[in-house]
């Protein structure tokens, strides 16, 4: 049998055995849980090449599958982060209700992913698509919080998106008689120009709905925020690159070939709003799990910036930046995770000082920071730099200066999320916090450490996605293992970057534990301050987080008052309305509903001139 | 076995006149008696399926008279399949409700009787070649279905019977005159040879006749403005009946006007798809909306349920053979999937007296099937892979976008996502609200969980291998486009001498 199948059966096969496994008993929901969990990246990594394919015919639809060298990059991803994620979850959802069902759909997204990256057709791209969509909208309603709001509101979005999308391709079909993405891709150029600016566009609505890029955005936040956070590793780590990995392909497959090349300069511009605003709001969060769901958005807008501006090394610096968000943004929200386990909240008003606690967790946190902040020797140094040498080269200096805002302004929040969760003065309330158990900490240590790797030897995942942006276009990429070279002609060694770091940071960890550790001996505690005259009273809220950037926030208010979500919501106020008067045609009255018929009949009949043409 | 048209009326009908006489012997025989010969069409359903094709119909005449004198009845392809489905989903809503009204012995009786009638005028109308006939059989269908509407005792239930009568009422006088006006120019009631001599037909009588078929055959298949009645039946009827509403009724009533539109008169291309395109376009678009706004299950179901009808008339109205087959596939789905929805909701709202969404907080803790069966109906209908709503809603979107269409496939997919979100609104509440305090649940009945079941498996196996049916489809879509053909069959002798 053959072995993209085979794949796909474990994933599908797994969604559904977990299913009924917890039906019956914890413990085999629980095996089940794992053996997915190690059998599919074991079989991904060892069966599973680029290159095989399968065809079949359902329906009367020629279907294929069948990975390229570009979706493989995403898959190599996907199948890192996801099962470790199962793996955490785990120890995260231990003692929670309908593990059943949270399980098949966490799975079952698992093998929506993985189908549409495997998709080499059009029909199979969008079935894969709309089972991860509804398979990940039953886990963000999963806690039943605001599922009236928060997730119609991620299924409206994704329904629009995927509809769009679904009317590109019927549309696509008219014009080629095939659904295949290689010959779409051939004869994109051969349409007229209405044609492909249309289906374009449409495509580019629907995965862009996925990727959260402005003004299709307003549903992330809540949605990232209400979802399990094992979940939301996977969610915003993962299932958000499917959308970057589509916008790839209309960006660079068709539009590139086409009239409106110029098409991804518009999208790189709204990413780089996107991450300006989103990073903007994420400073002001209060709360951790919602600080990093503003930061993912943040951070695809990155994404899709550099995959926008389309040049050589925008789009190497775009995958690589999708790449190393999904594995630090699943550390994060794996941390994240294990503190709201262990402490029951993930406010920073209410907790602080967890590094004694929870050292492991903090350590993982760092390294995943490190590498958002963009610092040597994690890998987010890396693709940092390659976003700013390719927004230097391409003119849009506009453009420079919003990535640059929205990165710098990104320090502001990874300070504050690693201060105020880990940092600082602990308090008598968290003193009981214990480490969280093994299953969550390794596979958060793993993604950390993967992380370290792609600093020092940022070669490792050159190689696929150089071999990757050969299908779009872009052939024979230099790259090399752990050498960075610019345009100005310089090169940087990564290996003597990261060596300097390391030494420099282990050196630090020796002066703290050996020779400064007396000076962290006194204990202090927020409560043990003292007033002008004033006495705090018990139920004052005292943590330094509260208000960290109060001067900040108070310059910035204006700019953040209105939400996208108010003109949406406004919209939808005016759509009921008209659902209202719509409502009132059916009076309930018999004698109405006989006019009805009469006068319908009459109007028939004297139309009938202009409807049959005589 | 003996395998002949006749049987799907004659022996439902006959079953409907003796189910009285068969109490007298033995009570229980009242329930078992009509199951046992829904099981018999159903199973002379798959038998004949597999005799017809496109090139070989299936033609009965009663009383030996050849058509065009006699009555005869068609079972081709199209006509067939529609009919097969009518048999079996029928077998399968007698087994849902085979214990219904276990203690009112005589509203038992009453309800198998009309449901027998219900069920032989529906499939008399999809299976005769006779326009006189199917007036006559529209008539049963619909008597029986505004007794079933008032079923239960009581305010409401007469009120929509009433409402349900009075637009009936204009749908068959309305009916009578065009049939009444062909037979003046033609002298025949034999569709086939209605067909045959209606370019004799001058236009101006052509056109009313048209109209009034029209409007009377739109009553029937809920088309907008003409489908004030459905709301209030689909929510007053008895659970089982509002399933055969959508599934059969409709059924019924969206084939006459198909068979009329395409077979019998030829306005199809001057103007007649494009008056049916947008007339089924208004039907889905003012129903979808209006189903977002309802309190009410059942009638949020029935708005639905129009909108859906409103979806195979644009699939209709096409005039493609993509379209055609697009149109049915929607047939098959909607009668498979908006009966579960019914039957789920009947036991969802069981002692509720207003039957509204809000009352379902909490269901999928206390009613873990019947939720999950709803839940997966409502995945369907809304056309989410991989269930077998989203292939008919595939081959519709791409019969239109064929069509040169982009309006009317906008507007499809835009009114899709609010039936998305009405849906889930209600899978929102099934699952993920606290159950009201002190509420009674009525826990489904064995034969109805196997009823239920039975259907989510089709859905679930159509929509994974929707190659089960797909090969009927194409049949049945070849057999309706060629119109020429279905003379030919019918009336071979009359044909060639036209030709001649």
């Amino acid at each position: 049998m053959n072995s993209l199948i085979i794949l796909l059966f474990i994933l599908g096969g797994g969604a559904l055995l977990s299913y009924f496994a917890f039906l019956s008993k914890h413990a085999f929901g629980q095996a089940v849980v794992w053996l997915v969990a190690i059998a599919s990246p074991v079989y991904f990594f060892t069966q599973v090449a680029v290159g095989e394919s399968f065809s079949f015919s359902l329906g009367g639809f020629e279907l294929a599958l069948g990975f390229n060298h570009y979706s493989w990059v995403f898959a190599l991803l996907i199948m890192v982060l996801s099962p470790l994620s199962l793996i955490y979850s785990t120890g995260y959802m231990k003692s929670r209700l309908r593990l059943g069902t949270f399980y098949f759909s966490f799975i079952f997204s698992i093998f929506g992913m993985m189908g549409i990256l495997m998709s080499r057709d059009l029909v199979s791209l969008f079935i894969f698509w709309e089972i991860m969509t509804w398979a990940s909208y039953l886990l963000v309603i999963y806690r039943g919080k605001d599922v009236e709001h928060t997730g119609i509101k991620y299924m409206i979005f994704s329904a629009v998106g995927a509809y769009s999308m679904f009317m590109a391709i019927v549309i696509l079909n008219r014009e080629m008689h095939s659904f295949d993405i290689a010959t779409v891709i051939q004869n994109f150029g051969n349409m007229n120009a209405a044609d492909q600016w249309l289906t374009g566009i449409l495509l580019l609505i629907g995965f862009a709905v996925k990727s959260a890029v402005m003004p299709l955005h307003v549903w992330a936040p809540g949605a990232y925020t209400n979802t399990p956070t094992s979940f939301t590793a996977v969610f915003s780590g993962g299932l958000s690159k499917m959308g970057v990995y589509g916008i790839g392909l209309v960006l660079l497959n068709l539009y590139s070939h086409s009239d409106f090349s110029q098409v991804g300069i518009y999208l790189a511009w709204l990413g780089a709003i996107t991450a300006v605003m989103a990073t903007f709001r994420a400073v002001f969060q209060n709360d951790a799990k919602k600080l990093l769901a503003y930061s993912s958005v943040a951070q695809l807008g990155y994404i899709v910036a550099g995959i926008g501006l389309g040049t050589e090394l925008s789009v190497f610096a775009g995958i690589y930046l999708a790449i190393l968000h999904g594995a630090f943004k699943g550390t994060l929200f794996m941390a994240v995770g294990a503190v709201e386990r262990q402490a029951g909240t993930t406010d920073m008003t209410k907790i602080s000082g967890l590094i004694k606690n929870m050292p492991w967790t903090f350590f993982a946190a760092l390294v995943a920071i490190i590498a958002l902040a963009g610092i040597p020797p994690v890998g987010g140094f890396v693709g940092k730099w390659m976003l700013y040498e390719a927004a230097i080269n391409s003119e849009h200096m506009f453009l420079v200066i919003l990535i640059f805002i929205s990165s710098t302004a990104a320090f502001l929040y990874s300070f504050r999320f690693l201060f105020g969760l880990f940092l600082g003065q602990q308090e008598e309330e968290t003193a009981h916090i214990k480490e969280a158990p093994a299953v969550m900490v390794v596979p958060m240590i793993l993604l950390s450490l993967f992380l370290v790797l792609m600093g020092t030897f940022p070669g490792i995942i050159f190689k696929p996605i150089a071999a990757g942006m050969a299908e779009l276009g872009f052939q024979g990429v230099p790259w090399h293992m752990s050498v960075l070279y610019n345009m100005w002609g310089d090169s940087v060694n990564l290996t003597y970057v990261s060596i300097t770091f390391g030494t420099v940071f282990l050196l630090g960890l020796v002066y703290i534990t050996l020779i400064a550790r007396k000076g962290t001996k006194h204990k202090l505690s927020t409560k043990d301050i003292h007033t002008a005259g004033e006495i705090p009273k018990p139920e004052d809220n005292l943590n330094y987080s509260l208000d960290f950037y109060k001067p900040f926030e108070r310059v910035l208010s204006p700019l953040l008052k209105h939400k996208l979500d108010v003109y949406y919501n406004e919209f939808g106020k005016g759509l009921e309305a008209l659902f209202n008067f719509m409502r009132r045609i059916y009076t309930g009255n018999g004698q109405t509903y006989a006019l009805y018929v009469v006068v319908f009949l009459v109007a028939l009949i004297l139309l009938s001139g202009r409807i049959f043409g005589i | 076995m003996v395998a002949n048209p006749i049987l799907y009326i004659a022996l439902p009908l006959f079953t409907a006149f003796l189910v009285p006489l068969l109490a007298k012997l033995w009570k229980p025989l009242v329930r078992i008696v009509p199951g046992l010969v829904l099981a018999y069409l159903a199973i002379m359903s798959v038998v004949l399926m597999q005799q017809v094709s496109p090139e070989k119909p299936i033609i009965a005449m009663i009383a030996g008279w050849k058509a065009p004198w006699g009555i005869n009845l068609v079972f081709t392809s199209f006509s067939g399949f529609i009919a097969s489905l009518i048999s079996i989903l029928a077998f399968f809503i007698w087994l849902y409700s085979f214990g219904f009204k276990k203690v009112e012995f005589d509203d038992a009786q009453k309800y198998f009787i009309l449901f027998m009638l219900l069920t032989a005028g529906s499939i008399g109308v999809v299976l005769t070649g006779d326009i006189f006939n199917m007036f006559v059989f529209i008539e049963i269908t619909s008597l029986s279905a505004y007794a079933l509407t008032a079923f239960y005792k009581g305010r409401d239930g007469a009120e929509a019977a009433f409402k349900f009568l009075l637009i009936g009422s204009f749908s068959s006088i309305m009916l009578l005159l065009g049939i009444a006006i062909l037979y003046t120019y033609t002298g025949t009631l034999n569709m086939a040879h209605l067909a045959l001599l209606m370019p004799q037909v001058p236009m101006h009588a052509k056109i009313t006749s048209f109209l009034l078929f029209f409007v009377a055959l739109g009553i029937e298949a809920e088309m907008f403005p003409l489908n004030g009645w459905a709301p209030d039946a689909y929510s007053q009827a008895p659970g089982p009946i509002a399933a055969s509403f959508a599934g059969i009724l409709a059924k019924a009533g969206i084939y006459a006007l198909i068979r009329v539109s395409y077979t019998i008169f030829d306005l199809g291309d001057h103007g007649g798809f494009e008056l049916l395109l947008v007339m089924g376009l208004i039907t889905m678009v003012v129903s979808e909306l209006v189903a977002m706004r309802q309190e009410n299950l059942r009638r949020m179901l029935a708005y639905s349920s129009m909108g859906q009808m409103g979806l195979i008339m644009i699939a209709f109205g096409l005039g493609t053979k993509e379209g055609i087959y697009a149109g049915l596939f929607i047939m098959f789905n909607h009668a498979v999937i908006k009966s579960l929805l019914f039957l789920a909701s009947a036991y969802l709202v069981y002692y509720t007296s207003r039957k509204k969404i809000s009352d379902l907080d909490g269901f999928g803790k206390l009613l873990p099937l019947t939720s999950l069966l709803f839940g997966l109906g409502a995945f369907a209908i809304v056309g989410l892979p991989p269930f077998s709503g989203f292939w008919s809603k595939l081959s519709l979107l791409i019969a239109t976008a064929n069509s040169h269409m982009e309006f009317v496939l906008a507007t499809v997919l835009a009114v899709s996502v609010i039936e998305i979100i009405y849906y889930f609104r209600v899978l929102g509440r099934l699952y993920f609200r606290k159950a009201h305090k002190e509420i009674k649940v009525r826990k489904p009945t064995w034969n109805s969980v196997v009823t239920m079941i039975v259907l989510a498996l089709v859905i679930i196996a159509v929509g994974v291998h929707p190659d089960f049916i797909t090969g009927l489809l194409h049949n049945a879509a070849t057999d309706l486009a060629d119109k020429a053909d279905y003379i030919q069959k019918i009336i071979p002798d009359l044909f060639s001498q036209t030709l001649n």
